[in-house]
């Protein structure tokens, strides 16, 4: 089959940014402000910047106002840390925290529609985890804009890198990132559009592609969220961080897995099985339904693994029910009319009247490509790859360790976004102004190749679905050695069936199943290293639950690192939790020591 | 409660490589919940891989699914089967790319294109307004916020812009004149001016006429027309 796969046009660039969404655009808004001029390309999968996830985060943004007086940036730090299981990396912690108010007013100063106050000036809540005097009573210290807080973000941070001249590509993907020597020069770019792979030279790179969420069959996440940029590193040698480490919500509507939202069980929302039975005073006596939410996730889980679940036929997806029915026509008008709203318009059912089916939903991922508190990717024995960057989910600095807290991920987004841009400054002024660019991309070729010249009636869409069910059961809230072992012997199966798939179209130009077996090759690297990292990790910690294995263990205290570069041969390695906070050993330091997390 | 329909899509398709338009149908046994797209994801899986058409949250927050089905714009991961089959009393859709762009394949129009007119209105505050002290946010009641937090929901999903009697041919179109008219109202921008005048020119608020089709079809519910009907009455 003569399909050419070679990059027709080369483009440089200062900075080149893969992701559009809101880490991306405010670190490359914070490089044009400061530096106007800086040649700045942007990639975005999703077909316009203002479609990618970050559009979607509702809840809020946590940051400490120095206005408030009963508030501190410590008892932040502190809140992150034991959120975390003490898995966060204290460096990291402090500077995010430290900064958050800053990056509020850089939002509200460049437009962002914060919710007000009578006074005028922002509106705060409470969120979950998140306490004053540590652990003393809740803090309020998330501002928000009504219930797309994310979208506000995402609004102003395109708004200003348009403003500003930032050449964005949409509809593309990084398909090859150019690393010699330990100094990345960019990447090979496929504009989906156009069917054209162009050479990207950029002094700085950026990764900010966001979450993998689709490695799981319910999920949060958007379409777009296959673990691209993960995989991107891994393929290049370079190890991936605490992969095992996946946040799941514990009611996501079935089956589109949207999140119903914590409200509905703190204004006396009932979980109950099959039977109808309610089932949470087993698993939390005296908390019930207001259990934190791994407890919550778990207990469901547990009804559906003993048989005690729904099929919800059209969806084929297993759940529980979410009674509301009980609860007085004024809460559900006045305190849940957003989320009632979720469950009218998505499975047609009337809260009021009728039972609604909810499971846990893949929310997040507190794993990814690590990086130093400045944003800069570090390989395997925390060396930096110059010129490489990664910020927002994909990355992991790590500000979340193995559990993040509601209202923490927008925020270290933005924030590091902003940390990684004074870093790329500095580089930037440092380079000579020639840079001779390395020609050796060559992956990206024969992987296209392969796809091309594949053979077979494999189906593409059922080996990702069978992906998305096997990691869903084997490897999601509940983990065993059985389990995942299971799972990894049918990934590389998949992976085995993936080879004999032929493509029904040999057209370059959007072809979307041609993007989709990309996709499939990333999703099955991600998926593979957080089973191997889950396998590894013989304890509980976080979002990371093994039955087998139910407790945090102290000889676990380190963040994973698990590389990849030919599928299914591993190289495990570990890095330091950083404690810089407990070891400065300033007043409140035993804090920050391995504390118990119980709430 | 479990209802299964069989469905007809008549799906419009375009193949840039042959530049060939035609229409295709499949037909689909779906459960009553499924929504629009678990029809497309269906058939791409079980059908024809090659349709091409557009998702990213798929739950009504960014505007990427917008389709016509049966000539109302609208979003795909909106619409359930069952209220497709009762809304429009058929089992049998006409699926369409919304004709606010040329479209590049199947379902999937140029949104760089699309985007051109919303970037055209400055989609950002030109001049901001410095807020009171250095380290301080700007103090807006919330009732200055009210009069305008409606028109910050716009997620450009084009639905209005489709339905717009007159966005086809000069006018900028209703969501780009959201974006321009929320910052007439915002007071963190001082360049009021410019604002105006865009709203006011050639490709503005005067193309508008008035049929409120841009409130009808919002999938956010927003009440577009009188956004606009605020401007044209010089926000008085």
């Amino acid at each position: 089959m003569g399909i050419s796969i070679e990059t027709s046009t080369t483009i440089d660039c200062d900075i080149l940014i893969v992701g559009a969404g809101g880490a991306g655009l405010r670190c490359g808004a914070e490089v044009l402000e400061r530096r106007p001029g800086t040649k700045i390309v942007a990639l975005t999968k999703v077909s316009h910047p203002q479609k990618s996830h970050t559009s979607t985060a509702q809840g809020g943004l946590a940051a400490v106002d120095p206005k408030d007086p009963l508030d501190s940036v410590l008892f932040h730090a502190f809140d992150t840390w034991k959120g975390s299981d003490c898995t966060a990396d204290q460096n990291v912690v402090k500077k995010v925290c430290e900064s958050a108010w800053d990056q509020i007013l850089w939002l509200e100063n460049r437009g962002m529609h914060f919710s007000r106050e009578r006074d005028g000036r922002l509106s705060k809540r409470t969120f979950g985890g998140h306490t004053r005097n540590f652990g003393e009573s809740s803090a309020y210290r998330a501002v928000f804009e009504a219930d797309r807080t994310g979208k506000g973000i995402m609004d102003t941070s395109w708004g200003e890198s348009l403003k500003r001249g930032i050449t964005f590509i949409n509809q593309s993907i990084a398909v090859e990132l150019l690393i010699e020597d330990k100094q990345c020069f960019g990447c090979v770019v496929f504009n989906q559009k156009s069917g054209e792979f162009i050479t990207v030279n950029a002094r700085a790179t950026i990764i900010s592609t966001g979450g993998s969420g689709q490695v799981y069959q319910v999920t949060t996440n958007c379409r777009q969220n296959t673990g691209d940029g993960l995989a991107l590193v891994l393929e290049s040698g370079l190890p991936v961080m605490d992969p095992e480490a996946v946040q799941f919500h514990p009611t996501g509507i079935v089956g589109p897995g949207i999140l119903a939202s914590e409200t509905l069980r703190s204004v006396g929302g009932i979980l109950r099985n099959n039977a109808l039975e309610p089932f949470m005073s087993k698993y939390a006596p005296k908390m019930k339904e207001l259990a934190p939410r791994d407890l919550v996730a778990r207990a469901i889980e547990s009804e559906i693994r003993e048989g005690r679940g729904v099929l919800n036929p059209d969806h084929n997806i297993q759940h529980v029910w979410i009674d509301l029915r009980h609860l007085p026509d004024e809460v559900h008008q006045k305190q849940i009319p957003e989320v009632s709203s979720f469950f009218k318009r998505y499975v047609n059912l009337d809260p009021q009247k009728e039972l609604c089916p909810v499971r846990p939903s893949n929310h997040y991922h507190m794993g990814g490509i690590p990086t130093n508190e400045f944003g800069e990717v570090e390989d395997k024995v925390q060396a930096v790859i110059n010129g490489l960057f990664a910020v927002g989910e994909c990355a992991a600095s790590s500000f979340h360790g193995f559990n993040r807290l509601g209202t923490n991920s927008i925020l270290e987004l933005i924030t590091m976004g902003k940390i990684a841009a004074d870093r790329v400054i500095g580089c930037l002024s440092r380079q000579s102004e020639t840079i001779v660019y390395p020609t050796t991309s060559t992956r990206f070729e024969s992987r296209f190749k392969r796809y091309f010249e594949s053979t077979g009636t494999e189906n593409i869409g059922l080996i990702r679905n069978k992906l998305r069910q096997v990691m869903t059961r084997n490897v999601s809230v509940f983990r065993t050695e059985k389990s995942i072992a299971e799972a990894i012997d049918i990934i590389k199966e998949l992976k085995l069936r993936s080879e004999n798939s032929a493509l029904s179209s040999t057209s370059l130009s959007l072809n979307q199943e041609l993007i989709q077996r990309w996709e499939l090759d990333n999703l099955m690297a991600v998926a593979m290293v957080i089973c191997e990292a889950a396998r590894a990790r013989k304890e509980s910690r976080g979002a990371h639950f093994r039955d087998d294995y139910p407790d945090r263990k102290d000889q676990y205290n380190y963040h994973t690192l698990v590389s990849m570069a030919h599928f299914g041969v591993f190289d495990l390695d570990r890095r330091e939790i950083d404690r810089s906070l407990f070891d400065e050993g300033k007043e409140h330091h035993e804090k920050f020591d391995f504390i118990e997390r119980k709430y | 409660m479990s209802l299964a329909y069989d469905i007809t899509l008549n799906v419009h398709r375009y193949n840039p490589d042959d530049n060939r338009h035609w229409v295709q149908s499949y037909e689909i046994n779906a459960g009553r919940i499924m929504r629009f797209v678990d029809l497309f994801r269906k058939i791409n899986d079980e059908q024809d891989p090659t349709l091409a058409w557009g998702s990213s949250c798929e739950h009504g927050q960014c505007g990427t699914c917008s389709m016509k089905v049966n000539s109302k714009p609208l979003l795909a991961c909106e619409l359930l089967v069952e209220n497709a089959v009762n809304y429009f009393k058929t089992t049998v859709f006409t699926v369409e790319p919304l004709d606010v762009a040329p479209v590049v394949r199947d379902l999937v129009i140029d949104s760089d294109k699309a985007y051109q007119r919303v970037d055209a209105v400055k989609p950002y505050i030109i001049d901001p307004e410095p807020p009171r002290g250095e380290g301080e946010e700007h103090q807006i009641s919330p009732e200055l916020l009210d009069q305008y937090v409606n028109a910050t929901r716009c997620i450009n999903c084009f639905c209005c812009a489709s339905a717009c009697l007159s966005s086809h041919k000069n006018f900028l179109g209703p969501n780009s004149m959201l974006a321009a008219i929320v910052r007439v109202l915002d007071p963190r921008e001082k360049e009021k001016e410019e604002r105006l005048k865009c709203l006011y020119s050639e490709n503005g608020i005067y193309r508008c006429h008035s049929s409120q089709a841009c409130s009808f079809v919002c999938p956010k519910d927003i009440d577009v027309a009188h956004f606009i009907a605020l401007a044209k009455k010089g926000f008085e």
